[in-house]
């Protein structure tokens, strides 16, 4: 008899769980077990918490937490606002679904670093836009306090991402359910409220959890277009890891395996939020 | 909530070709047509443009006097159940019926007890908390026609509505129509390629070939008397009599036979409904001849018979059939007998 119900999906589910297990659940015990004294680099095992404690008084964790925290949060806003509203206006037109398909299939693949780049020599202040518009003192978009043209990046190539996902949300029939809602007397306002947006909700919860986490525990875009101080979480556990002081290692970890455990949270968040709205999403408010 | 609908030489073209080509059609308040056609016809089309989901290249579509032509769908009044019932999955069956009534600004409260009473009408009231995906097809196209109801459409538009359901769940449909006239008495334009639906559910029929509405008559009507050789075939007709009329008889191979009205002397094709026909022996009835078929059709028989003025049918009930071989008598009863134009071109 073949395996039924939750064996058979844990059984199909094991092939994309197994790799991202090992690899996931190697890396994180190996920073746990370092970062807690289990596993030094040099000398005796010692259990301690000390790495942890040290870090919670540190003013570069907490100032790198907030930052990642901020980034990510406007990124992620940004992104969602940008993609969802793309993915809403393109869909009234069958043309215009299309070329929102294309443009964000194109914009998807390109590495965040080249992404980076080319926001960099865009928004520096000695950059094309600078250039263009000939300002005598263009405002400091790139390493500048508001990290803008890190959130920029973000939101740029993520909001491909999100509408990407909302027009494949909305593709299962969310055109002759506008009709429907038309016929029964919903104008376009009513029909965006109580048929589009709940039907993409989902959809735009999943990936902006996704859009989060990604950016919470990214490196490379924050390195290159941020300040030197304070680091997002990523680009300080670099820093440290790569610090001449082996002592350093294990606040290394300590820092990642913080950040870790934030985008794990936002997960468990996400999926909260993704019960939530399939459970109490109702046209009658 | 009843009003008449007039649709006033709607012409649609799809790339060129005339999908509909100058439909005239009246629906009288309170009254259901049925829109009859073979498929691909644009029978779904006058739906559309009647709905306002799409706009016609010529003609009108008036309602109780309003004219509708280039107002938005929700403006019209005039609510659509489709035969898929689109409904919505993000809500609650009780929600979903309450839609139209939230939509009109209604408290929920309100909408929810007003669309309680409208699923009333449909007999689902104790599925009000379900979700439309645990429902069955009939169930969920119940559930649509709620739905189209609480809008309190000036028109209801039906497009094929019934035709995935299994027969037994159709006519529960159908008998759930009637009820639904008899209590809130909506006008209904309805499309179906199904004659059998279109005569149980309609007061009026209108055939829709060739981009027109070749006859509009009660079902019966259009059976027997039939407006042209086209729209007699269209509803299964196979008996023609080609000849003339000669001072009120149709004058064929089969001789001279007494037409019951008067008909204007010329060529004319003689038709006669296969059911209509019965057999006798072959010195009796109209023509005689031998049958060379008999085809079981349910629970009666489709017997074909040659004779001078070629194949005509006899449809039988259950009982003595003749064999292929048998001679036989054809009686066409004279109030039976119609005479339509020979077909052009």
């Amino acid at each position: 008899m073949p395996a039924r119900g939750p064996r058979r999906a844990l059984l199909l589910l094991l092939p994309a769980a197994l790799p991202t297990a090992a690899v996931l659940g190697a890396a994180l015990t190996v920073a746990v077990l370092q970062s807690t004294g289990l596993m030094p680099v040099v000398g005796e095992p010692d259990p301690t918490t000390a790495t942890y404690r040290a870090l919670a008084g540190d003013r570069a964790l907490l100032d790198g937490l907030r930052v990642s925290l901020g980034v990510a949060a406007a990124s992620t806003a940004l992104a969602l606002a940008v993609g969802l509203g793309m993915a809403l206006l393109a869909r009234t037109t069958r043309l215009g679904g299309r070329l929102l398909r294309a443009a964000a299939a194109a914009t998807v693949p390109v590495p965040h670093l080249v992404g980076a780049a080319a926001v960099g020599l865009l928004l520096a202040d000695s950059g094309l836009a600078a250039r263009a518009l000939g300002a005598e003192s263009f405002p400091p978009l790139v390493a500048g306090p508001l990290w803008v043209a890190v959130v920029a990046e973000y939101a740029w190539k993520e909001s491909a991402f999100v509408a990407l996902v909302v027009l494949a949300a909305l593709a299962a029939g969310e055109r002759e359910l506008d009709e429907t809602a038309a016929t029964l007397g919903a104008g376009p306002w009513q029909r965006l409220r109580r048929v589009a947006l709940p039907m993409a909700a989902p959809a735009a919860v999943a990936a902006g959890g996704v859009t989060f986490a990604y950016v919470l525990g990214s490196y490379d875009v924050a390195w290159l277009l941020g300040r030197s101080y304070p680091e997002p979480l990523p680009v300080l556990a670099y820093r440290l890891w790569t610090d001449v002081d082996l002592a350093r290692r294990e606040q290394a970890l300590a820092v990642a395996v913080v950040t870790t455990a934030l985008a794990l949270a936002c997960l468990l968040v996400t999926a909260a939020l993704l019960a939530r709205t399939a459970r109490t999403a109702r046209a009658v408010r | 909530m009843s009003t008449d609908l007039v649709l006033d030489g709607l012409v649609r073209r799809f790339g060129g070709a005339a999908v509909l080509d100058g439909v005239d059609l009246t629906v009288p308040a309170g009254g259901v047509v049925a829109l009859l056609g073979p498929s691909g016809t644009g029978k779904s089309t006058v739906l559309r443009l009647v709905a306002g989901l799409d706009t016609p290249d010529a003609g009108r579509v008036r309602a109780g006097g309003r004219d509708l032509t280039g107002l938005a769908p929700e403006r019209r009044g005039t609510a659509l159940v489709g035969q898929r019932p689109r409904l919505f999955p993000h809500l609650s069956v009780l929600d979903n019926v309450a839609f139209p009534l939230a939509v009109a600004g209604r408290r929920r409260r309100a909408a929810r007890a007003e669309a309680a009473g409208h699923l009333d009408l449909v007999g689902l009231a104790d599925l009000a908390g379900r979700r439309p995906a645990t429902l069955s097809g009939g169930q969920e196209q119940r559930v649509a026609l709620a739905r189209a109801l609480a809008a309190a459409p000036a028109v209801l538009l039906l497009d094929e509505p019934f035709s995935a359901l299994d027969p037994g769940v159709r006519e529960g449909m159908h008998r759930l129509l009637a009820d639904l006239r008899g209590a809130v008495s909506p006008t209904v334009l309805l499309v179906t390629h199904d004659r059998q639906e279109a005569a149980a559910v309609a007061d009026t029929v209108a055939v829709l070939l060739d981009g027109r509405i070749a006859q509009a008559a009660p079902a019966g009507e259009l059976h027997t008397r039939p407006a042209s050789l086209a729209v007699s075939r269209f509803l299964g007709g196979v008996n023609e009599v080609p000849g003339a009329v000669e001072r009120g008889a149709h004058v064929s191979a089969l001789g001279r036979l007494a037409l019951p009205c008067a008909s204007p002397d010329g060529p004319g094709v003689l038709v006669v409904r296969q059911e209509a026909v019965a057999l006798t022996g072959p010195a009796d009835g109209d023509a005689t001849g031998t049958v060379t078929r008999v085809t079981p059709r349910g629970a009666r028989w489709r017997v074909e018979v040659t004779t001078p003025a070629g194949p005509l049918s006899a449809e039988t009930g259950p009982g003595r059939t003749p064999a292929p071989g048998d001679a036989v008598g054809l009686v066409l009863p004279p109030d039976q007998r119609w005479v339509v134009p020979q077909a052009t071109g």
